[in-house]
């Protein structure tokens, strides 16, 4: 089966399970590109930083788009899991992938309540 | 196994876009292609829509299904609340969002 | 190449931006969803037509 090269684009901090998704893609064999836009990132648990070093180890990225990656996702060296790339670099890079994935919702214009902030 | 020019991928991982689901769906058929359908993640909510049963019927139970993790994170019991014109075989992992890439000549996400 | 460029709702600057490097020297085609009936039987058209068809939020 021919490994395929898929980008998914998270923008809104609810759908960080994207990055799940892209794990799932990277087991099957294909190259998984989770892509974090504008500093939408997930809260850092094991869970998440393992997919997020899977996915890498899988010869997929997990990258930030418009956000420096956080010092919060790291490996074992204390290296940056998180790739930067730029929208410019993203949307040519991505002339070369075989799905574009826009995940979930597109980012909320408001702030969120105490109540599900964290 | 190569994709299947007729078939078209619907992978779902929005909770809010039933209508164009079923839609497409409705209109694939209508043209003789065969939708293949993945829910995931929160879009698992719209298996409570009456109309998700009429959809799983449509499609037939190889291609249709949800994830079976995401249905368990928001809440519900993939055992004892298998959704109405679901199977327990239909309670899947993401390996299925593999199959409609693999299987499906076209796709579309909503 | 051809691409179909879907969208949900209203673009926003990065979605513009992007699509505008990804239509870029091809054969692109648009339809909008954002729409109070849209014509599902012309969007399965179109994707059909399509080599690749990405659906923005």
């Amino acid at each position: 089966m021919e490994s395929l090269k898929v980008y998914i684009l998270v923008a809104n901090r609810m759908y960080t399970d994207g990055i799940r998704s892209g794990l799932g893609l990277a087991v099957e064999n294909h190259y998984a590109f989770p892509v974090i836009m504008n500093g939408e990132f997930p809260s850092f648990s094991t869970y998440m930083s393992e997919n997020i070093a899977w996915v890498k180890d899988m010869e997929g990225q997990v990258y930030s788009c418009g956000a420096p990656a956080p010092d919060a996702c790291v490996d074992e060296d204390g290296d940056k899991l998180i790739a930067e790339i730029t929208l410019e670099e993203l949307g040519e890079a991505m002339r070369d992938a075989d799905f574009i994935i826009p995940y979930g919702l597109s980012k909320q214009t408001n702030e969120p309540p105490p109540a599900c902030a964290e | 196994m190569s994709a299947d020019p007729n078939k078209l991928a619907i992978f779902v991982t929005s909770p809010q876009n039933m209508r164009h689901v079923i839609g497409l769906a409705n209109a694939a058929e209508k043209a003789g292609k065969k939708p293949m359908v993945f829910f995931t993640y929160k879009s698992i909510h719209l298996t409570k829509d009456p109309r998700f049963k009429v959809l799983a019927d449509k499609c037939g139970a190889d291609n249709i299904a949800i994830c079976a993790d995401s249905y368990t994170c928001e809440g519900y019991d993939y055992i004892a609340d298998v959704p109405a014109g679901l199977s327990a075989s239909q309670m899947r992992t993401q390996a299925f969002h593999g199959a409609l890439l693999d299987e499906c000549g076209k796709y579309i996400v909503l | 190449m051809k691409i179909l460029q879907v969208y949900r709702s209203e673009p926003n600057n990065d979605v513009k931006t992007l699509v505008g490097i990804l239509n870029r020297d091809r054969d692109a085609d648009e339809f909008n969803l954002n729409v109070e009936n849209p014509d599902y039987d012309m969007l399965v058209s179109k994707i059909f037509a399509a080599d690749k068809t990405v659906c923005w939020w």
